[in-house]
């Protein structure tokens, strides 16, 4: 098989075609621009970039920030005026936002939502105003360019936001003190006209995705199962990456879904999702479903894995030892990719040494292979 | 009714998640004038008992003992006033806090919720405590156990600030410190002096009922 590039193992593995060796890669928003990024790139590591197929335009809702102080915080006040009411929330912002990429803190954490959007049973009307009033227009130039500057170092990514309970559950409405959970238990009518609207508000953002330049559409749903229960799951998440599916598919994409929680307690209903790649992955010590197992129940998926912060923690040796009982975990290697971090940023160290013991893990792998990489490792 | 029956009905309505029926029913019984430390202990408290045993066997989910905390909490509120001073029965005390840096506290909740459940008087010093928050907790309220959470690998190093802290004060000799979160490993617990990692929030929760139990049978 002649040598492929990086982005068409990724693509290939995704597709759930035979690649010449295990993909790796970096995500965007990761990656340590300087020598050791470089070195690894050149000696395989692909890049994986998000970016977005459409520009948000929300109308008659009039939107102002101001610095405030609110639970002993410096914190910026957002806040939404529409013509039946006014909501805010309070972002703590770490050194670094806005100056750095993703809206993320130097050291790669995005702003704490100290005070949500959602608070009382009035907001949800206000909410949904804004959520009926906001437009989705195609704008294919950020996957273009991305597309352009990447070539064939790796694969560009149409992002998705949270789906629609999961923005309600994550950044509306939030799990401190269990907030979600109680206005799903007193509130439920409200919570689902809300997610209704929502699912309907992005069926134009769907459309444009299933025609974007990019091969792989991706929504950063941040599956956790210990907070996305799987009656939730079922009766919320399912449906909508249904519908999501069923256009992307439409047009010859792949669709991504981010599960980079616990999500054992789901697997059974993972399995029975249209979705092509399950993206971020955490198998244990972070994680709680074997990357084996769940390769072997989600037969019709290709999993990206993510390499745990944990071990990471404990230093390039114990990520050689990690990597390597990865690698014998999912002998012969099929439906798989290797994502550097999904979450942290990993030092030069650690990439180094990730980067010696994936760089040769030919396809399809065997256990001589394996103990041959492992020998030649320093 | 008998007192037995509202008794009961105190505790159908925590396992049955019911807002309304656990504040109509503590009305009525404190109405009849039903002993509101009974109402608490032999309705309420088993109430939660089968939440939790519930949510052990999957049965339950994070939702649902959730809510069935939030449904107790309005209950004890109807209850409260009729309270004369009287203190439920506690097992022991923990301070608990996710640490500085961290604004998670999904799992710390849970935790928190699961020690109230089995008796433990448990102080939340909330999310994004900061080391000399925690010192100062335990220094005042002695707790028998410091429990301390953490979802990033970011901020997992603030866990072994506090122990060092807690040594420093003379403080670590004097209570148990468990850990937990997702990206924390036992290596880590150890490396850090912690007495122990949590597994998940059931099999911490057991941990400590072992060391007060221990700690009950010494005395």
């Amino acid at each position: 098989m002649a040598e492929m590039t990086r982005r068409e193992r990724i693509m290939a593995a995704s597709r759930q075609q035979r690649a010449d060796k295990l993909p790796f890669f970096h995500w965007w928003r990761h990656l340590q621009i300087g020598w050791a990024e470089r070195e690894c790139r050149n000696r395989g590591m692909g890049v994986s970039w998000a970016r977005p197929s459409y520009t948000v335009e929300i109308h008659d809702v009039e939107i102002t920030e101001r610095p405030v102080i609110s639970k002993e915080m410096k914190v910026i006040r957002r806040t939404y005026s529409t013509p039946v009411g006014s909501i805010y929330c309070d972002e703590k912002r770490e050194p670094g936002y806005g100056e750095w990429h993703g809206f993320r803190s130097w050291k790669d954490v995005l702003p704490w939502q100290v005070e949500r959007l959602i608070k009382k049973p009035e907001d949800y009307e206000v909410v949904k105003y804004i959520v009926e009033h906001t437009e989705y227009k195609p704008d294919y130039f950020p996957i273009e360019q991305a597309k352009n500057w990447l070539g064939e170092e790796g694969c560009v990514l149409d992002s998705h936001p949270h789906s629609p309970m999961q923005m309600l559950m994550i950044d509306w409405v939030g799990s401190e003190e269990g907030r979600f959970f109680i206005h799903y238990a007193k509130y439920r009518d409200l919570v689902e006209d809300l997610y209704q609207a929502i699912s309907k508000s992005r069926e134009p953002m769907y459309e444009i995705a299933a025609k974007s330049p990019a091969d792989i559409v991706w929504c950063g749903d941040n599956i956790d199962g210990v907070l996305v229960n799987p009656r939730l799951f079922e009766k919320y998440f399912m449906p909508e990456y249904e519908k999501m599916a069923k256009i992307f598919h439409q047009h010859g994409k792949l669709f991504a879904v981010h599960m980079d929680g616990r999500v054992a307690v789901l697997k059974d209903l993972i399995a029975k999702t249209p979705i092509d790649i399950i993206e971020a992955l955490h198998p244990p010590p972070m994680g709680d479903l074997p990357i084996g197992e769940a390769l072997s129940l989600w037969q019709d998926k290709a999993i990206w894995v993510a390499f745990p912060g944990s071990v990471y923690l404990l230093g390039p040796e114990a990520t050689k030892t990690h990597a390597l009982s990865l690698l014998r975990e999912v002998i012969p290697g099929e439906r798989l990719g290797i994502a550097m971090s999904t979450e942290n940023l990993v030092s030069n160290e650690n990439l180094l040494m990730l980067t010696s013991v994936l760089e040769k893990a030919e396809l399809p792998l065997t256990e001589e292979k394996i103990n041959r990489i492992e020998k030649s490792l320093p | 009714m008998r007192k037995e029956e509202y008794l009961a009905l105190l505790k159908e309505s925590i396992v049955g998640l019911d807002f309304d029926t656990v504040k109509k029913v503590a009305r009525e019984a404190m109405a009849v004038g039903i002993d509101p430390q009974v109402a608490i202990e032999e309705g309420m408290v088993p109430g939660m008992a089968i939440v939790g045993e519930k949510f052990e066997r999957g049965e339950y989910f994070l939702s649902e003992l959730v809510v069935a905390g939030e449904v107790m909490k309005e209950g004890l509120e109807v209850i409260k006033p009729y309270l004369k001073g009287e203190a439920m029965r506690r097992l022991g005390k923990v301070v608990i806090a996710t640490v500085e840096g961290d604004l998670h506290e999904i799992g710390k909740n849970i935790v928190t919720t699961l020690l109230r459940v089995q008796g433990f008087e448990v102080l939340d010093l909330g999310v994004n405590v900061a080391t000399d928050k925690i010192i100062r907790a335990v220094s005042e309220h002695q707790p028998d156990i410091v429990g301390m959470s953490a979802l990033l690998t970011l901020t997992m190093a603030k866990m072994g600030e506090v122990i060092e802290a807690l040594k420093a004060s003379s403080l670590r000799e004097k209570v148990k410190v468990i850990v937990g979160g997702t990206p924390l490993t036992v290596e880590f617990a150890e490396r850090i002096g912690a007495d122990h990692k949590a597994a998940n929030a059931l099999e911490g929760v057991k941990k400590c009922l072992e060391w007060v139990t221990t700690k009950e049978r010494r005395k």
